[in-house]
């Protein structure tokens, strides 16, 4: 929809005094409303403040891990938590004399091609894990905490104030009785928005990864583009939300909880309908190269990285739509 | 003036009103304004749900010029019927049109000024800043802005004033500051849902006397307030709503004529209280008689001018001293009383 093709040149001139014309812009008054909502969103408000905290405790748990080395495979141990260390696991592997201890925890063993008492194929596996990317190893807990509870967190801290704010405080009144078609009120206060939620999104990724050293490094240049784009949809469909809904902040937390993290874990196809799925499809699809993938392809049946793309750009703007026709036709009234 | 097609709304007489005013939808030439054909606000037969509950039943109204007040009791279904001429609300049956144009499209919002009763605002912006906003929300730029906004604030009053933060206003700054936005852009049609409630009286007595530099200036306003004593000095002319429909429209005399079928109740203070009662019950206008307490009558008459002839005749003849004679309800309030409550005749105890 173009603003600027809606203004008929004359319809509004109003004559202040004879010598005096003042034509009314409709596309000047859609920008100013972008720049007022703009500047407007950029007051903390509860959600917000949290999204902060929770921002700052990542990144400093990050750095806390990054400092103790922890994204390479070292320091994990077999069983976990009390058994050695897997490099201490290979050490023991190559000692005669540790044979009988091996003995003990592994049971009786075959002997292996190599003679040694432990199997070469599980000594191939511990080399393959000491071998694992730390890219990897950081990928691993972005997926489960970041695109899992942060980035929804995060999206809905502005999207849903944007509108819903404004309807829970009352002042949607001072936008409704403006000369502005609602389609265009809706898509201006979007479009407002999302400098402060690409804002904390992409800056938030870029803190936690920077703090993660050379694998967060290496991940904030592959995986920027899936979060760009999945804060596009988790905005609108935010935004949507606190459009329509009472509580717009609880019904999104519950979203991004239940269904996000439900649905997105179910075996099949049923992940489909989340926004996180497709986050993490474009996540697999771009650092294949670096061994990310989903542990159990064929459960989780991944789609490739421009399908996933499509699908978030789709979703953006289907919610998008939806919205705008939505609240064209919505009556807002104020408690008086 | 107002204009209805219910039973007792009768046309008023129309006031002096030119073209004044009226906003140029069309031409480019500065000092021509030619005349809207249609009624500037009109309502055809309009009703409104609340789910299950009718907030407006059936409305029909149109106003043109002037200004009308909007009474009625709270849940009649005035702010319903703001709320449907400012494009917040739309009508489920019937139409409303502001100067042609449905009411909720955003070029007929261009002519509508509207001061809500609703209290929020950005309250992180001061009034100066405030009123500014929606003048650039209009569509002016930014210099034009600023110069409506002065003047607007000079209108109301505020100009010294507009530069505190909204959150630390008085109720009467936030309205006059809501006054301020609707006139910012000098609209024909200004929709203001109590804008006096919480003015001091001074401030009352300005704003009144803005409004009524409005209406000569040509705009039609349609004001709603529960201040019937105040909207009585604004104009006499009204659209009394009762139970979401238009019950009567007119001046208030009018009306009160055409309830002359409701009794007149009077007050007569005397020093023959009894005496008199008797006398006066043989009047035909007398409905009935009450005695209160002291020297105190409460009569109950029809056709009050035949009833006053008869009064006097009746004190002269009869040498009553009468030390008090008041009609209680010639007001808005006991019009509305009248229409509301519903006061029967026989509700009245003889003695």
């Amino acid at each position: 929809m173009n603003p600027s093709a809606t203004a008929v040149p004359g319809e509004f001139s109003v004559t202040l005094s004879p010598c005096q014309p003042v034509t009314v812009s409709r596309t000047r008054a859609w920008c100013y409303l972008v720049w007022l909502s703009f500047r407007r969103q950029a007051r903390v408000r509860q959600m917000v403040a949290i999204a902060l905290g929770l921002m700052a405790i990542a990144v400093v748990l990050t750095a806390v891990n990054t400092a103790a080395g922890r994204w390479g495979m070292q320091h994990r141990r077999w069983p976990p938590g009390q058994g050695p260390t897997y490099e201490e696991w290979l050490t023991y592997a190559g000692r005669y004399e540790a044979r009988e201890e091996l003995a003990l925890v592994l049971g009786a063993g075959s002997a292996s091609p190599s003679g040694g008492l432990v199997p070469d194929p599980v000594v191939a596996a511990w080399r393959a894990v000491l071998a694992r990317p730390d890219v990897l190893v950081f990928s691993q807990v972005l997926f489960s905490i970041y695109v899992s509870f942060l980035l929804p967190l995060w999206c809905l801290s502005f999207a849903t104030e944007a509108l819903g704010g404004e309807r829970e405080a009352g002042s949607m009144v001072w936008l409704l009785t403006r000369p502005l078609p609602r389609p265009l009120i809706y898509l201006g206060k979007f479009l407002a928005l999302l400098p402060w939620s690409l804002g904390l999104n992409l800056g938030g990724f870029a803190l936690v990864c920077l703090a993660a050293g050379r694998p967060g490094v290496v991940a904030l240049r592959l995986y920027w583009p899936a979060v760009f784009w999945a804060t596009l949809a988790f905005s609108a469909l935010f935004y949507l939300i606190g459009s329509a809904v009472r509580w717009p902040a609880v019904v999104a937390v519950v979203y991004s909880f239940f269904l996000e993290t439900i649905l997105g874990n179910m075996p099949g196809y049923l992940k489909r309908v989340s926004i996180g799925f497709y986050t993490r499809c474009m996540m697999f699809d771009v650092a294949a190269g670096y061994g990310v993938r989903p542990e159990k392809p064929s459960v989780y049946l991944p789609v490739d990285g421009t399908t996933a793309l499509l699908v978030l750009v789709g979703v953006t703007v289907a919610l998008l739509a939806i919205g705008m026709i939505h609240f064209s036709r919505r009556e807002y009234v104020s408690a008086a | 003036m107002p204009t209805s097609d219910r039973p007792l709304e009768t046309l008023a007489p129309p006031a002096a009103s030119g073209t004044n005013g009226v906003v140029v939808l069309q031409s480019r030439i500065e000092n021509r304004k030619p005349r809207i054909p249609e009624p500037l606000l009109l309502f055809d037969r309009v009703s409104k749900w609340y789910g299950p509950v009718i907030g407006v039943n059936q409305v029909t109204l149109e106003l043109r010029s002037g200004i009308t007040g909007l009474v009625g009791a709270n849940g009649a279904g005035k702010s319903t019927l703001l709320r449907l001429a400012t494009g917040q609300l739309r009508p489920d049956l019937g139409t409303a049109r502001v100067a042609g144009r449905d009411a909720w499209s955003a070029a007929a919002k261009r002519l509508v000024g509207y001061c809500p009763e609703v209290d929020s605002f950005y309250e992180d912006l001061s009034g100066r800043q405030f009123v500014r906003a929606m003048a650039r929300l209009c569509g002016y730029p930014a210099a034009e802005a600023r110069g409506r906004t002065e003047h607007a604030l000079e209108m109301v009053g505020m100009a010294e004033r507009a530069d505190r933060r909204l959150r630390g206003y008085s109720k009467g700054m936030r309205q006059r500051i809501k006054l301020a936005q609707a006139l910012v852009h000098d609209p024909p049609l200004l929709v203001l849902d109590e804008p006096l409630s919480g003015v001091d009286p001074l401030g009352r007595r300005d704003m009144v006397a803005l409004f009524r530099r409005l209406a000569e200036q040509g705009k039609c306003l349609l004001v709603s307030s529960h201040e019937l004593e105040e909207l009585e000095k604004l104009t006499d002319h009204v659209a009394v709503m009762v139970r979401g429909r238009i019950a009567a429209v007119g001046t208030l005399a009018r009306i009160r004529e055409l309830l002359d079928g409701q009794p007149l109740s009077i007050r007569i203070d005397t020093d023959q209280p009894r005496r008199l009662a008797g006398d006066l019950i043989g009047l035909a206008e007398v409905v009935g008689v009450e005695i209160g307490s002291g020297d105190r009558l409460l009569v109950r008459a029809r056709n009050p001018a035949q009833f006053f002839r008869s009064f006097m005749q009746l004190v002269l003849e009869e040498d009553f001293d009468i030390r008090r004679l008041e009609t209680l309800d010639d007001s808005a309030h006991a019009v509305l009383g009248y229409l509301l409550g519903g006061r029967r005749a026989d509700d009245t105890v003889t003695r």
